[in-house]
C-alpha cells in the first residue's frame, strides 16, 4: 500500500514537472509573432492563407495566459498541433520517431552504463597506478571529443575509407523497401526486433551495421560519465571500514570488491545512469543529425533551428515526462539495492 | 595604515590554513600527469589567444575574426606554403581560421561560464542561506530545467533570438544557470550548519559578513571544479549548435563553423577516401585539445579537492 | 627459523616497525616494538589517539595499506614448536590465517558493518571462507538423516559430491546445487553463534540489515563475526568506545565470557584506563610508535614506573577524590620528524641529557622484580635490561 502510494504521489509530481515544463516554454513563446504562433494550428499549407482567421479563433493575440488554457485543452483533445519540418501532425510524427531513438538508446545505453562501471572499478581498484591514469585518459578524452566531429570522422574511415562498412542512416535501401512492403510485419517498428520476430536476419544485419558508428560514437563520448562517478564512489567505499573488516575476515581482495565494495559504490552511479538513459531516449540531437538517423533527436533538431514550435513543445513534454518517469524508476532500483532506502 | 598593518600579519604568516591548503593543491596539480598535460594545453592555448595577431596578421585589422579567402571555389585545396594547414570549401585558410577561433573559444568560455557562474552564485547562495519558501521556488525552477531537453531549448533560443554567436552565448546562459544555483545551494546548506559558521554568528557577524566571510571560501569549491570542466563543454556545446548552423556569418573564425563547412568534403573521391582529411580534423582537433585541456584540469581538481579523497 | 620465546605465548612481536610515505614525508608510525601475548590472556594496549594502537593490530593481521609499509620485524604466530612469522607469508596465506586463527573486532561496529548485506550473510562469510569442509559434513549428514526419502538421481549427487569433496579441491561454493545448501547451512550456524552470543530473536536478526539494529546489537554482531572461527587470538580495537556506558559493561562482559568459552588470547586496544583496568591481565603504555611501559594491570595502576604513564593516570578523575586533574604539558610529537632519543623527552618532567640523545630499552622497574614490570626510561637504567 505505502507502494502503491509512494507511486501515485510520483505521478503526480509528474504533472506539476510538466506544468513547469510547458509555461517556461510559453514564456518564451510570448517573444513570437501571432502569426509565428498560429503554425502550431495549421493542418495544413493551404490554409496558411487563413493564418488571421486562424489566429482569431484561437485568440494567439489575446493573453498569453489565456492562451496558455486554450493550448491546454487542445492537448487534451489529443491535438499536438501540425509540424512544419515533416509537414504531417506532430503525434504522428513522434509515433513515427520515436522507434528510431528507442533502437539507438537500447543498443547504447548497456554499453556506457556497464562499460563504465567496469572501467570506473578498475580504475578505483589501482587508484594513482598507470592503468588509473590510462583508463582516466582514455575517458576524458572521450569526453572531450565533439559529437558532430567525432562522427564525422569516424564517417570518414568506416563510410569512405573501408567503403561503406558502416554505413550512416537507419537502413539500406532493399532492406528499406522490403520493412516498408506488406511481406513484413511492423510489430514494435523497432527494426532489428522487428526483423527477428520476422526471422529476417538479413535485415537484422543491416540495422546493426547501420547502428554500429552512432553506438560508438555515444559510447565514446558519454562512458566517461558513468565512469567518473563509479571510480570517485568505488574508491570512497574502498576506504570504508566494512571493507577493512571483509579483509580481516579473510575474504579475497576479489570478493572483497565485487561483494562489498562494489555494491556500496553502485548506488550513486544508478542516478547518473538513470540521467543518462533519459538524455538517450530524449534524442540524441547531434548523433542523429550526424549519422542522419531519423529519430526524436534529428526531429526537434530540425524543429528547433525552423521554430517549429509544435515539435518544440512536443519535445519538452516529452522529455519532462521521460525526466519524471525514470527518476521513478532509479527510486526504485535505490530501494532495491539499498536495504537503507525505504520508499516513504 | 592600522589595515595594512593586519593585511601583513595574515601574510607573513607562511601557515594561513587556507594558503597552506592551496599550496598543497596546487603541488599535487602539478605531480599528477594527467592535470599536467591538461594545465599546458591551456597555457598553450593561452599562448596562441595572446599572441593571434602575430601569428595569423589579419588582413583587414578592423575585421579581424573574418576568415581572408582567395575566390569562391568551393572544393578545399591541400595544405601548402601560404596556407599551412590548406583551405576549406569557398578558400577560407584554415590556419587563420583555427588560430583566430582561439580568441573565439576563449570568448565562449570564459562569458558563458562566468556569467551563469554569478548568476548562480547569487541565486544559490540566496536560496541556500535563506531556505524556506525562497529556497522552495528557486529550487522547482530548477528542477524543471532539468527536465528540459537543453539543447533543443537552447537551439530554440538561438533561433527565436537569431543567428550569432552573441545569441548561442545568451541561450547557453540561460540554460546552463540552474546546475550551478543547486550546486552552490547544496554546499551553502552543509556549510552553513558548520561549527565555525555558528562561532561567527555567535560573535554577532552579519549576514553578508557571514556569507562572503565564512560560508562562501568554503562552498566554492565544488562549483569551481563545475566550472573548470563547463569551459570545456559550454565550448563544447557552441561549437555543436555553431556546427547545425546556429552560430556567426559564413566566414568568422569559429571553430564549429569550420567542421560544418568540411561536411561535404569528409569523403573524398573514389580511390582517394582520405583527400580532403585536413578539412574536418584540423579544427575538430583544435576543438578536442582545448576542451581536453579544460576536462583535465577539471578532473583532476575534482580528484584533489573531494574532501573524501583528499590526503589519501 | 624464528623460535618464539616463550612457551606461553602464542603470539610475539618481535621489533616491528612500520612507516607510512605520505606527501608530508615518511610517518615513522610504529619504531621497534616488541611484545607477546600469552596463550589465555587479555593483553592491553593503551595510548592517546595516534600512538600507533591500531596500527600495531592492523600490521599483525597484513591490513596495512600503501602508503604504509612494515620495514622490519616480526611477528610470530603459533606454539613453541611450530611457529610462523606472519610477516614473511604471502596474502593468499595471510587470508587463511585472517579470521581464522586471528580475528578483529573493529570501533565503530556502525563503519565496520556493510549497509548493503544482510547481517546473516556477513556473519555467515566467515564460515564460507574458512570452514567450508565442516560446512560440507554438516550438509552431508544433514542429507544421510533423510536418505531414505531421497531419489537415485539425488543419491548419486550426493555421492559424486561426498568423492569430490574428499579430494577437495577448488572452491566448493562454486557447486551449483551444494553451493546454495552451503550458504544454508551457514546461516544456521549463523543463528547458533548469534544465539550463544545472547542476542534474542536470531533467525529475525539474520534477516536485517545493520542499520535496523542498534548500536550495542551491532556490536554484538560484529564481535560473532570475529568469533565464528574460533580464533587463537581474538584482536579488539576499541570495541567498547561509541558505545552508552551500560552497554559498554554488557560488550566487556561478554568479551570475558567468551574469551573463557572459547580459549581465546584477546589483544585489546583501548583509550580509556578505566576499560583496560576491568578487562586486562597485562597492559602495555604506547607512545607516539613505542612502547613506554608493560606490567600486570594492578601493578601499573599501583605503581606506574614511566612518567608517561604517570601523567595519564593523574588526568584521568578518580571518583570521591576532589585533586585537580593534570594535563600533560606539550604536544604529541609529529611523528614525521620525531624527537631524538626517547620520543617523550620533550614533555618528560623528569627528563636527563641521556634521554635527548639515546634511545632507551625497556629496563626492569624494581630492584630483584621479575620480567613482569618494564618501563621504557632511563630513570630505571640501572636495574638492566630485561
Amino acid at each position: 500500500m505505502n507502494f502503491l502510494n509512494y507511486i501515485i504521489r510520483r505521478l503526480l509530481l509528474l504533472i506539476v514537472v510538466l506544468i513547469g515544463v510547458t509555461l517556461i516554454i510559453f514564456a518564451l513563446l510570448s517573444l513570437f509573432t501571432p502569426e509565428q504562433r498560429a503554425s502550431a494550428f495549421i493542418r495544413d499549407i493551404k490554409q496558411l492563407e487563413h493564418i488571421d482567421s486562424i489566429i482569431k479563433t484561437y485568440g494567439l493575440d489575446r493573453p498569453i495566459f489565456v492562451q496558455y488554457f486554450n493550448w491546454l485543452r487542445e492537448i487534451f483533445k489529443g491535438n499536438f498541433g501540425w509540424s512544419t519540418t515533416v509537414s504531417r501532425p506532430a503525434i504522428e510524427a513522434f509515433k513515427n520517431f520515436l522507434p528510431n531513438t528507442v533502437e539507438l538508446a537500447l543498443f547504447s545505453a548497456p554499453f556506457i552504463i556497464l562499460g563504465g562501471i567496469w572501467l570506473g572499478s578498475v580504475s578505483a581498484v589501482h587508484h594513482d597506478k598507470p592503468i588509473d591514469h590510462f583508463t582516466r585518459f582514455l575517458s576524458i578524452v572521450g569526453w572531450s571529443l565533439p559529437t558532430f566531429w567525432f562522427g564525422l570522422v569516424l564517417l570518414m574511415v568506416f563510410y569512405g575509407y573501408f567503403r561503406g562498412l558502416f554505413p550512416p542512416e537507419i537502413l539500406g535501401y532493399k532492406a528499406q523497401v522490403f520493412v516498408e512492403s506488406g511481406e513484413f510485419v511492423r510489430y514494435t517498428r523497432i527494426n532489428t526486433i522487428d526483423a527477428l520476430l520476422n526471422g529476417r536476419f538479413w535485415i537484422f544485419v543491416d540495422a546493426i551495421r547501420h547502428l554500429v558508428l552512432p553506438v560508438i560514437t555515444l559510447t565514446t563520448i558519454q562512458i566517461a560519465l558513468v565512469m567518473r562517478i563509479m571510480r570517485s564512489s568505488m574508491l570512497e567505499s574502498l576506504g570504508k571500514g566494512y571493507v577493512l573488516t571483509a579483509r580481516a575476515k579473510g575474504a579475497a581482495p576479489r570478493t572483497v570488491i565485487r561483494r562489498h565494495a562494489r555494491r556500496n559504490a553502485l548506488i550513486p552511479v544508478i542516478t547518473v545512469s538513470g540521467w543518462l538513459f533519459a538524455q538517450l531516449m530524449g534524442g540524441v540531437v547531434i548523433t542523429e543529425t550526424i549519422f542522419n538517423r531519423k529519430g526524436l533527436g534529428w526531429w526537434w533538431a530540425k524543429a528547433a533551428t525552423q521554430l517549429d514550435i509544435p515539435a518544440v513543445l512536443m519535445a519538452v513534454l516529452f522529455n519532462g515526462a521521460l525526466f519524471v518517469v525514470i527518476n521513478l524508476i532509479v527510486d526504485l532500483l535505490y530501494a532495491y539495492i539499498d536495504p537503507r532506502v525505504r520508499l516513504r | 595604515m592600522i589595515f595594512l598593518k593586519k593585511r601583513r600579519i595574515v601574510l607573513d604568516f607562511e601557515q594561513h590554513p587556507r594558503l597552506k591548503e592551496f599550496k598543497f593543491s596546487f603541488s599535487k596539480i602539478l605531480r599528477n600527469p594527467l592535470s599536467f598535460i591538461g594545465l599546458s594545453l591551456i597555457f598553450l592555448f593561452l599562448m596562441i589567444a595572446l599572441f593571434t595577431p602575430l601569428i595569423a596578421v589579419p588582413e583587414k585589422p578592423e575585421e579581424p575574426f573574418r576568415i581572408p579567402h582567395e575566390g569562391y571555389s568551393v572544393v578545399p585545396k591541400p595544405p601548402s606554403p601560404g596556407h599551412p594547414f590548406g583551405t576549406t570549401t569557398k578558400q577560407y585558410d584554415i590556419f587563420y581560421g583555427v588560430i583566430w577561433g582561439t580568441r573565439t573559444a576563449f570568448r565562449i568560455g570564459f562569458m558563458v561560464v562566468g556569467s551563469i557562474l554569478v548568476i548562480g552564485l547569487v541565486v544559490g547562495s540566496i536560496s541556500g542561506y535563506f531556505g524556506g519558501i525562497i529556497d522552495e521556488i528557486i529550487m522547482r525552477i530548477t528542477d524543471i530545467f532539468m527536465a528540459l531537453p537543453l539543447l533543443i531549448l537552447a537551439m530554440a533560443i538561438v533561433t527565436a533570438l537569431g543567428r550569432s554567436l552573441d545569441n548561442i552565448m545568451k541561450s547557453l546562459i540561460i540554460v546552463g544557470w540552474p546546475i550551478y544555483a543547486r550546486t552552490i545551494r547544496g554546499s551553502i546548506l552543509t556549510i552553513r550548519e558548520e561549527d565555525f559558521v555558528r562561532a561567527a554568528q555567535a560573535q554577532g557577524a552579519g549576514t553578508l559578513r557571514v556569507i562572503f566571510k565564512h560560508v562562501l571560501p568554503n562552498a566554492i569549491y565544488p562549483v569551481l571544479i563545475l566550472a573548470s570542466l563547463d569551459i570545456g563543454a559550454m565550448v563544447l556545446t557552441a561549437a555543436a549548435l555553431s556546427f547545425l548552423g546556429l552560430g556567426a556569418q559564413e566566414g568568422y573564425a569559429d571553430w564549429g563553423q569550420m567542421v560544418s563547412l568540411a561536411r561535404n568534403y569528409i569523403v573524398g573521391p573514389q580511390g582517394q577516401p582520405f583527400l580532403y582529411w585536413y578539412v574536418v580534423t584540423i579544427p575538430g582537433l583544435f576543438i578536442l585539445f582545448f576542451v581536453l585541456g579544460w576536462n583535465l584540469l577539471g578532473d583532476a581538481l575534482r580528484d584533489i579537492f573531494d574532501p573524501r579523497l583528499r590526503r589519501k | 627459523m624464528r623460535e618464539l620465546q616463550s612457551a606461553e605465548s602464542v603470539l610475539e612481536i618481535d621489533k616491528l616497525k612500520v612507516n607510512f610515505y605520505t606527501y608530508e614525508g615518511v610517518v615513522k608510525a610504529i619504531d621497534e616494538i616488541s611484545f607477546a601475548l600469552e596463550d589465555g590472556d587479555t593483553l592491553g594496549i593503551v595510548g592517546e589517539t595516534g600512538c600507533g594502537k591500531s596500527v600495531t593490530v592492523l600490521s599483525i593481521l597484513r591490513l596495512i595499506l600503501p602508503p604504509g609499509r612494515i620495514e622490519s620485524g616480526c611477528i610470530l604466530y603459533g606454539t613453541k614448536d611450530s611457529c610462523i612469522d606472519l610477516t614473511q607469508k604471502n596474502d593468499e596465506f595471510m587470508r587463511s590465517i585472517r579470521g581464522n586463527d586471528i580475528s578483529m573486532i573493529f570501533q565503530e561496529a556502525g563503519n565496520a558493518l556493510n549497509p548493503v548485506l544482510s547481517v546473516g550473510y556477513q556473519v555467515s562469510e566467515s564460515f564460507l571462507l574458512h570452514r567450508q569442509q565442516e560446512l560440507c559434513e554438516s550438509v552431508l549428514n544433514r542429507i544421510a538423516e533423510k536418505r531414505d526419502r531421497l531419489s537415485a538421481y539425488q543419491r548419486f549427487r550426493t555421492w559424486r559430491y561426498r568423492r569430490k569433496l574428499r579430494k577437495a579441491e577448488g572452491n566448493l561454493l562454486k557447486d551449483r546445487h551444494y553451493g546454495r545448501l552451503l550458504k544454508v547451512e551457514a546461516l544456521r550456524w549463523s543463528v547458533d553463534l548469534l544465539r550463544s552470543l545472547g542476542i534474542p530473536n536470531p533467525d529475525e536478526v539474520v534477516k536485517r540489515y545493520p542499520h535496523e539494529l542498534s548500536g550495542g546489537m551491532q556490536q554484538r554482531v560484529v564481535i560473532s563475526m570475529a568469533l565464528g572461527c574460533n580464533p587463537a587470538v581474538l584482536i579488539a580495537d576499541e570495541p567498547t568506545s561509541n558505545l552508552d556506558v551500560t552497554i559498554q559493561a554488557q560488550i566487556l562482559q561478554l568479551l570475558e565470557d567468551l574469551k573463557e568459552r572459547y580459549h581465546s588470547s584477546i589483544l585489546f586496544i583501548t583509550h580509556d584506563l578505566g576499560v583496560v583496568s576491568e578487562v586486562s591481565d597485562k597492559v602495555i603504555v604506547l607512545y607516539a610508535g613505542t612502547i613506554v611501559e608493560f606490567a600486570e594491570v594492578r601493578e601499573l595502576f599501583k605503581n606506574p614506573l614511566h612518567p608517561y604513564t604517570s601523567a595519564l593516570l593523574h588526568s584521568v578523575p578518580h571518583l570521591g577524590s576532589r585533586e585537580r586533574l593534570e594535563s600533560i604539558g606539550g604536544n604529541v610529537p609529529n611523528l614525521v620528524s620525531p624527537p631524538s632519543g626517547c620520543r617523550f623527552h620533550p614533555r618528560c618532567p623528569h627528563v636527563m641529557d641521556i634521554c635527548r640523545e639515546q634511545k632507551p630499552e625497556l629496563y626492569r622497574g624494581m630492584e630483584g622484580a621479575d620480567n613482569r614490570h618494564l618501563a621504557a626510561c632511563f630513570l630505571y637504567q640501572q636495574e638492566g635490561v630485561a
